[in-house]
């Protein structure tokens, strides 16, 4: 009977379907509650950002005699470094597409040979793939990674900056907009775009810098270079959380809406089988008369 | 009463201590030094070592392990750190561990067999495990 065999065949889906969606839906309570975690830190380090990046520019609009190493207008760029910030697991949506898109199309447009420095194990397999160098690679869980685990992402760049063999440092992460948007930014580190803001009124009183203004200059650089590097990390943690709840979110409506098409496909197939062996009762009955 | 401040410590994980202070003594890569409210505006880089805090109105001191950074005192002081641990947030043992991990690997490497940085690396190791193992032993030296 013709029924029969695909009877059997939707049963079979919506059974397969059915342990999707069970899973589906577990990862999304999952993502949801990593997502608060991550969310949590994420807005503990963006709200003590601006320190940082204060005292940066404060010491810029005050000092005449700042390492123009790292000031844009000083440096000629050939070589730049780009920094591709990716999740570790899939099943994220396009969290991880999107980053890897927007990275090729800079590495693409950029004449000299990239430096490429992956965070996440995504990001890397897919340069990989492509026969990039990879110059870097951190593949650490990031919703983990503490602030001096950074340091050593960071400590590498900066050397590499003060030798001269990169002379730029973008940064390109997810970044949060809301539970619902993520957006890919792309972001210059180094070298700095501030100039002498005139906005930005020098300070009425003199500063004292310890030991030297250089030096002080010096640790921040690269401590600035630090927190931004963490912050992304943070942030890229918090976005793949959200996108992925998302994605599961999705995937597991979608299940619930194929098993409901196929509970009325296999109705209707048993409905149709059960019609066409009563046509073929009756008839029979009706041949013996 | 004397003439207070606002005290800020932040590390790039929470916000460590926020309030009004009268004195508050760090050591700078210069040595041990005090920052009261009036203080000529500035900015020194910190070394690993113990934050004591006199909080206004009050004649004790707070005492708390600090690994680097940099104060910017200006009307307000701003202490920016890598990290920043209470007496009570210490993890003695872990501490009296990574001292004694850092003491016995510089006995058994000499400027010649390892690397500057590595020496180095192990010193500011060995530091902080100490100053943490000071701090939760309530504080090393000055007493009042």
């Amino acid at each position: 009977m013709a029924g029969n065999g695909s009877m059997q065949d939707i049963k079979r889906r919506v059974r397969s379907v059915t342990s999707i969606e069970h899973i589906t839906s577990a990862m999304k309570l999952v993502s949801a509650a990593k997502l608060r975690r991550a969310k949590t830190t994420f807005e503990n380090t963006r709200e003590y950002f601006h320190y940082v990046t204060e005292s940066i520019e404060d010491i810029f609009n005050n000092v005449n005699d700042v390492p123009t190493k790292y000031l844009k207008s000083d440096r000629e760029i050939t070589t730049t470094c780009y920094i591709v910030i990716t999740s570790n697991r899939g099943l994220a949506g396009s969290f991880n597409s999107n980053v890897i898109k927007r990275a090729e199309a800079e590495i693409a447009a950029d004449p000299e040979k990239p430096y490429i420095i992956a965070i996440g194990s995504k990001g890397r397999d897919y340069f990989r793939r492509r026969n990039y160098e990879i110059s870097g690679e951190y593949l650490r869980p990031p919703e983990s990674i503490s602030f001096i685990e950074t340091h050593d992402i960071s400590k590498p760049i900066i050397d590499l900056y003060d030798e001269g063999k990169i002379d730029e440092v973008v940064l390109i992460y997810t970044s949060f907009v809301s539970s619902l948007e993520q957006r890919v930014r792309t972001l210059t580190l180094l070298p700095f775009e501030i100039g002498n803001d005139p906005d930005v009124l020098p300070f009425e009183k003199q500063v004292e810098y310890e030991p030297s203004t250089e030096a002080v200059f010096n640790y921040l650089v690269p401590k600035y270079v630090e927190i931004m590097i963490y912050g992304a990390i943070v942030e890229s943690a918090t976005c793949e959380h959200a996108a992925r709840r998302m994605a599961m979110e999705n995937a597991t409506d979608n299940a619930q809406t194929m098993i409901a098409d196929l509970n009325l496909f296999y109705n209707r197939a048993r409905q149709a089988a059960i019609t066409s062996e009563i046509t073929e009762i009756v008839s029979g009955a009706d041949a013996l008369d | 009463m004397a003439n207070s401040i606002r005290l800020e410590i932040v590390t790039p994980e929470r916000l460590f201590y926020d309030n009004r202070v009268e004195l508050v003594i760090v050591r700078t890569l210069t040595g041990d030094e005090g920052f009261m409210a009036n203080h000529a505006w500035a900015c020194k880089l910190l070394d690993v070592g113990e934050i004591w805090i006199q909080e206004a109105g009050s004649k004790d001191f707070k005492i708390g392990a600090i690994s680097g950074g940099f104060i910017d005192v200006k009307t307000e002081i701003t202490i920016f750190t890598d990290a920043a641990e209470w007496p009570n947030e210490i993890d003695v043992e872990r501490s009296k561990s990574h001292k004694e991990k850092a003491e016995n690997w510089l006995k058994t490497h000499t400027r010649a067999d390892a690397d500057e940085t590595e020496i180095l690396r192990a010193k500011v190791s060995l530091n902080k495990a100490l100053t943490r193992m000071h701090v939760a032993a309530g504080g090393a030296r000055r007493k009042r």
